[in-house]
């Protein structure tokens, strides 16, 4: 699976020079990183949920729509660890303050998104495959999240 | 491995096997791997913070208090575990709708716990802190859960 490796080079590609006055030019880069992404995480979903024909006619649409969401909230993530580096050595209460509600909001509209999308597909594909579905979501989501808050330094 | 990965991949280990073993013992065992958890979740935390004593003091009631709750969601956590287990080899859509819907409103109650508690948090600390708890909490909880999840098998399609 290819996976892996991209997520890894992702998260070490978002990892910001802290401490340094070097400003992060890598936005064109995480793009290249986040579409390679979701490309293999399309692929990772092919190959594991078995879909009938009339299936994958009704999924995919679905699971496009979702996905163009959920690279809105990446890019928003993005942005706020960009923005944490570039702040990182003067950080201020207003700032962390700030961030930390950002974060919030990004992961509030994450899961009513991932609630409601996963209605949705269990409506148009077996229980079942939505809940395989749902098993696989969730741990490509953490083993991406691992690698992005593992090349992240904690606020001092 | 340290200890508090060791428990919880055993945790889980243990609830997806559990329909083979003798539901009382599992969940004494389970009980016991939990709060060993705790404890050394705990401890790491606290040492991640740094924090000063006058700060400490404020901080480690509310931390208690948030600990119990998540020991409440982990507790939610074996029973869909062991709900999944159970309907492993004959699972019904109806079964599976269930787990969907019990997996989808733990993963929302993880989330406002922790904004709850990022709000109590900030009454008593100032936002940089807070913001390093929640970094803190954010590790920990990937790391652990990558060994959950790799304990528990797909759902067959």
């Amino acid at each position: 699976m290819r996976l892996l490796p991209l997520a890894f080079a992702l998260a070490v590609t978002m990892a910001p020079t802290f401490g340094g006055a070097q400003e992060l030019e890598l936005v064109t880069d995480e793009q290249i990183l986040l579409k390679q992404v979701m490309t293999d995480k399309r692929a990772v979903y092919a190959a594991n949920l078995a879909l009938s024909d009339s299936e994958s006619r009704a999924f995919w649409p679905i699971y496009d729509e979702y996905e163009a969401k959920v690279k809105k909230l990446d890019d928003r993530f993005l942005a706020l660890v960009n923005e944490f580096a570039a702040r990182y050595d003067t950080l201020t209460d207003t700032d962390a303050s700030a961030m930390l509600e950002e974060k919030m909001s990004i992961e509030k509209e994450r899961m009513a998104l991932k609630q409601s999308y996963t209605k949705k597909f269990a409506k148009v594909i077996p229980a079942k495959k939505a809940l395989r579905y749902a098993q696989l979501e969730t741990r490509i989501e953490i083993m991406l999240r691992r690698d992005v808050y593992g090349v992240i330094p904690l606020a001092h | 491995m340290n200890k508090p990965l060791v428990a919880l991949a055993a945790l889980a280990a243990c609830a997806v096997a559990a329909p083979a073993l003798a539901q009382s013992s599992i969940n004494d065992e389970n009980q016991v791997l939990l709060s060993q958890i705790q404890t050394d979740k705990r401890a790491i935390v606290l040492r991640g913070m740094q924090l000063p004593d006058a700060e400490s003091a404020a901080f480690i009631p509310i931390y208690d208090e948030y600990q119990a709750e998540q020991k409440k969601l982990a507790d939610r956590t074996i029973a869909v575990v062991n709900k999944f287990a159970a309907n492993y080899d004959s699972m019904t859509d109806d079964a599976a709708n269930s787990i969907l819907k019990d997996w989808l409103s733990l993963e929302d109650a993880r989330n406002g716990l922790t904004k709850k508690y990022a709000k109590r948090f900030g009454k008593v600390l100032p936002a940089t802190k807070v913001l390093r708890f929640v970094q803190i909490e954010n590790k920990l909880n990937t790391v652990l859960a990558t060994q959950a999840v790799r304990a528990v098998p797909l759902a067959q399609p």
